[in-house]
């Protein structure tokens, strides 16, 4: 891989991101896992030789359903996701490593306060419909993300944009005043949730800059999308046609793929992996990511109130057990705290492993002998509620009693979502600054855990505002401490993401971001003939 | 006759009129709402109160229900609270592809049902009727999710790649478009109807076939063939009838989870997608369909049944 610019830059160096020339689409031979132990499959060898053109490359994806949408900026489905990622390109983006890389933009800086931002534009690069991006279309964008009266799904992460602030200083340049410093806005430009748009966008004929250009789509069935022949990057795309296809069922996903119906296809269940071992001609694409499907404990209500409480039930978990039994093997070890593809996570703290004494002990401490509570689980994402399960099978050992109560999504994140007492989530790797924004500060959108510590607090906003990487990572490292002493989440593991694609799908990479199939990069992809 | 017809119909509007507050009170009774189904973890406050009002789904139910209610007798069948879109335009296409479906099931179970029945009765207790029997008492009595997959399995995973294992649109948007991938679902739904008519079509041959005018047709020396196709048959297909318009009613019905195994675009999986949107619009004029299916096919059974009943044609006269 090409060297990568450093994403940020203390006040000293006001250039903070670097344009970095990145060759096309690396091809990905050696992002291959070779599956489940065993491997006694000889696989049929992979493709090799320069990119070859053409062909329709056909995608089975998760979910889906007649809301599925082609909002750039309203996403809620993985078929929605998947084909925001054809369509529109974002300013700046996350590679495969979760670094930030320019992308729309060639550069964006901040002065020192991280208040004023300047956004510099590539040169020549055109919409689908042939108009050239320009900076009144990035300012476009951004309001119609956070219009108040209709905000989108990235209008949380822009809360510090000052709407009234944003000027264009010439046809390629963006200069925009915050109301607040906040050094995570290059995060928010590289959220898929924020691709460009032109001015005048309408969401039923969609334009965008991205690989791949609209040509038909049936909400909860399936869309088409033709190559953009304008497409900045040289040399993508390599097919000329991507089809993605919903898959509200597990089933009829796998099938499709093992009868050749589709080409790839994103979240293989745990359960069929040996299935797809078993085939010569399909290959499983494995990710170690940053997602996480934490435990949640509300710190303002009894018994969780109690710190030692949550101490305890951070020293039940078997953490290495969890993941044999729920991932089965396909995930890494969490230490109850977020983010750790960021570079300033704080890995210097020991990792937490079961001690079922002193979680005996410090429930005893707290008056909490023999303590009965429930667990509000929900199949919203893969591994969740088996994760329940195990948990309250290892919970025993110390004399808790976790009840299980199983709910429907639509009522997991019905009128008591963010307010159960004990519960699980999901969430995909964000970078700890844009994560603390969206869970850990009072006003964040989504506190399951009501988490509200004043320190914490203080040192998030001071790390929002400081441009310094030195002196952030710092002030995130004690950050990190607190959480890791006394916040409300059980992070016991992070989940790898498990694709699958036929042996004719070639350029598909390992990807740490846990969106699926290399962040549903189907520029990359090419099939052998 | 013209009476009684005028007061089934009227009965089955009271039924699909109790039947929508029913659907109705069911969906307001799941948990959730639509804008929450709508925007799953995107539902941040502010979002949810703009798409309620959008929806209207802030104004109290029986508002809610008699706004629907009033639509319908102007014709309209509202529009579908997740994508905006007029529900006729919505399910029109689904509505087709299910049809084509249930039409498939239909022109091959029904002839094919009769004939094995036949052949069934004529050969009571041989070889071919003993295996028929135990055939369609073991599919008859195994869920049709069940005989959905070991297909898939035989046909298309498994041993033998010949078929496709699900439906995916390859472009022009009609079912007819790739005929092969209509094939597992279509034989899917004709082994859950099937067995039924076979058994009772045996069942009514072997008793005409041992009537007195049969028995009367075979000693005025009449060919074999002759006795069947003039005689037994004609008489035996009135009864049958019956079953086999009960039959083709839970296709209606039945279609939904063999749509949903195959993913097939057709009613049934835009109903269990409805439901799971809580797309009010939707999931009732779904609903209505279905049930006036059950209708109207059972009264068209009870005026065949009628008609073919010589007291009740003299009385009508």
């Amino acid at each position: 891989m090409p060297s990568r610019g450093q994403p940020n830059a203390g006040p000293s160096r006001r250039d903070f991101l670097r344009y970095v020339a990145v060759g096309a689409g690396a091809v990905g031979a050696g992002a291959v896992i070779s599956g489940c132990a065993g491997g006694a499959v000889r696989k049929a060898p992979i493709p090799s030789g320069p990119p070859q053109y053409g062909g329709r490359l056909r995608v089975g994806i998760v979910g889906g359903s007649s809301k599925d949408t082609l909002d750039a900026h309203a996403a809620v489905t993985h078929p929605d996701q998947a084909r925001i990622f054809q369509l529109y390109d974002t300013l700046l983006r996350f590679n495969s490593d979760y670094q930030i890389e320019p992308s729309l933009a060639e550069s964006v800086e901040s002065d020192p306060q991280a208040l004023t931002w300047t956004i510099r534009l590539r040169e020549g690069i055109e919409f689908h419909n042939g108009k050239t991006l320009a900076a009144e279309d990035v300012i476009h964008t951004l309001r119609r993300i956070a219009d108040p009266a209709d905000p989108k799904n990235g209008a949380v992460g822009l809360s510090s944009l000052d709407l009234n602030a944003m000027q264009a200083l010439d046809a390629r340049t963006v200069r925009l005043t915050l109301n607040r410093p906040d050094v995570t806005l290059p995060d928010q430009f590289a959220e898929y949730a924020n691709g460009i748009v032109p001015v005048g966008y309408d969401p039923n004929r969609p334009v965008g800059c991205g690989p791949f250009a609209f040509d038909s789509f049936e909400p909860g069935q399936q869309s088409l999308f033709t190559k953009n022949h304008n497409y900045w990057r040289n040399g993508e795309p390599y097919v000329d046609e991507v089809v993605i296809i919903d898959f509200p069922d597990d089933t009829a996903r796998i099938n499709a793929l093992l009868g050749g119906q589709v080409d790839a296809i994103d979240q293989v269940p745990l359960g069929l992996l040996r299935v797809l071992d078993a085939d010569p001609n399909l290959r499983l694409l494995e990710s170690q990511t940053g997602s996480w499907v934490p435990f949640t404990m509300r710190v303002d209500r009894p018994p969780f109130d109690d710190v030692r409480v949550r101490q305890a039930f951070r020293l039940v978990v078997d953490r290495e057990q969890m993941i044999k039994q729920v991932l089965g093997g396909h995930g890494t070890v969490g230490n109850d705290i977020y983010s750790p593809a960021d570079p300033v996570y704080n890995s210097g703290l020991p990792q937490r492993g079961r001690d079922v004494a002193k979680a005996r002990q410090l429930l005893r401490e707290a008056g909490k002998e023999n303590l009965t509570v429930e667990l509000v689980t929900s199949p919203v994402a893969a591994g969740v509620v088996e994760a329940a399960q195990v948990f309250a099978q290892q919970a025993v050992d110390a004399g808790i009693t976790v009840n299980i109560r199983r709910v429907d999504s639509g009522e997991f994140f019905g009128d008591m979502y963010l307010s159960w007492d004990f519960a699980q989530d999901y969430w995909f790797t964000r970078n700890f600054l844009a994560q603390a924004g969206s869970g850990s500060l009072p006003d964040a959108p989504y506190n399951e855990t009501h988490w509200n510590h004043p320190e914490f607090n203080d040192l998030v906003y001071q790390a929002r505002a400081t441009t310094d990487l030195a002196r952030r990572k710092e002030l995130v490292a004690r950050a990190q401490q607190i959480e890791w002493e006394s916040g409300g989440y059980i992070i016991w593991g992070f989940p790898n993401q498990l694709d699958a694609h036929s042996v004719r799908v070639v350029g598909l990479e390992r990807d740490k971001s846990g969106v699926p199939l290399n962040s549903y990069g189907f520029r990359h992809a090419w099939l052998a003939k | 006759m013209t009476r009684l017809l005028v007061k089934r119909i009227l009965l089955g509007v009271v039924i699909l009129w109790a039947v929508s507050v029913v659907v109705f009170l069911a969906t307001q009774a799941l948990p959730g709402d639509a804008a929450r189904a709508i925007l799953g973890r995107e539902a941040t406050p502010e979002r949810l109160a703009a798409l309620r009002a959008q929806l209207h789904l802030d104004e109290p139910m029986w508002v809610q229900y008699f706004s629907w209610l009033g639509n319908i007798f102007r014709l309209d069948l509202g529009t579908s609270y997740a994508n905006g879109m007029p529900v006729t335009q919505l399910l029109s296409s689904r509505l087709n592809n299910s049809v084509v479906l249930m039409l498939c099931a239909t022109v091959i179970s029904v002839p094919l049902s009769i004939l094995v029945g036949t052949y069934s009765a004529l050969r009571r207790d041989k070889a071919f009727d003993h295996t028929t029997s135990v055939i369609s008492l073991v599919l008859a009595s195994l869920p049709e999710f069940v005989v959905g997959i070991v297909l898939v399995l035989i046909f298309s995973t498994g041993a033998l790649s010949l078929l496709p294992a699900v439906y995916v649109m390859t472009g022009s948007g009609s079912a007819w478009s790739d005929p092969t991938q209509l094939v597992l679902p279509t034989v899917t739904m004709v082994f859950a109807v099937s067995p039924y008519i076979v058994r009772i079509m045996r069942a009514t041959m072997i008793e005409v076939l041992e009537s007195e005018y049969v028995q009367q047709a075979r000693l005025k020396g009449l060919p074999e063939r002759t006795v069947i196709l003039r005689h037994a048959l004609p008489n035996s297909i009135g009864p049958v009838a019956q079953v086999i318009a009960l039959q083709l009613a839970w296709l209606a019905g039945g279609v939904v989870i063999v749509e949903f195994l195959f993913r097939f675009p057709g009613i049934g999986f835009a109903l269990v997608d409805a439901v799971n949107n809580r797309d009010l619009p939707v999931v009732q004029t779904l609903t209505l369909a279905i049930a006036a299916v059950y209708i109207v096919v059972n009264l068209l059974a009870d005026v065949v049944s009628l008609a073919a009943n010589p007291k009740v044609r003299s009385a009508a006269r």
